[in-house]
């Protein structure tokens, strides 16, 4: 979550949001959220779980997310 | 309820708070709250989350924090918006951070305190480059 937010601060473009997914069990269900942390980049499901910073920003980053 | 913080963090906490680079505030945006999971009963979770913002802010004057109600850009409740110096930039809460999910907010004010973010130079030259609109939401629970 720290990542997301870092990336938040660091760039006017980017915003950073945690859901508890137990208090939003619609959206939740919408995004297929399984396990956790899931990670959702403009309303698309990317992938569950923790990595390191630089897999983090590549796949953020990632063009395929345009 | 019990206490937000135990008494052996809360040292530690005010230090890194008052350590701050520049000040944060914390806006809790209360409104119409989904059903939530089964199981919860009549726990209210604006209530605790107000609760668990104060507690914070009352650590450090560099905290500062204020309740409105239904504004402006916000559609899920209860939410905490975290404001480096004021400045909306983004950084949100969904939800009520108990448990485990404090840190990311404690986490969450930290980083909003500093003035450069703790990130590598390489993830802030390419974050620089970046030309589009890029919305991360990140799923959690607090167990």
């Amino acid at each position: 979550m720290l990542l997301a937010y870092r990336m938040a601060l660091a760039s006017p473009r980017v915003t950073a949001a945690a859901i508890e997914a137990g208090e939003f069990p619609r959206l939740a269900e919408e995004l297929d959220v399984r396990a956790v942390p899931r990670i959702v980049v403009n309303g698309v499901p990317q992938w569950d779980g923790s990595v390191r910073e630089p897999v983090f920003v590549e796949r953020i980053l990632a063009p395929s997310f345009e | 309820m019990p206490a937000v913080f135990r008494p052996d963090e809360e040292p530690r906490l005010r230090e890194l708070f008052d350590a701050m680079e520049r000040p944060v505030e914390l806006v809790v945006a209360l409104g119409p709250e989904e059903a939530p999971v089964q199981g919860a009963g009549d726990f209210d979770f604006g209530a605790e989350t107000v609760r668990i913002v104060e507690e914070l802010a009352s650590l450090s004057e560099r905290v500062t924090r204020r309740v409105e109600e239904k504004p402006d850009g916000v559609t899920m409740f209860p939410a905490v918006l975290v404001l480096p110096a004021g400045e909306d930039r983004g950084l949100r809460f969904y939800g009520t951070p108990y448990g485990y999910e404090v840190a990311s907010l404690v986490g969450a004010v930290l980083e909003a305190g500093r003035l450069v973010p703790s990130l590598a130079p390489e993830s802030l030259e390419r974050l620089a480059a970046l030309d589009r609109d890029l919305a991360i939401d990140v799923f959690v629970t607090p167990t």
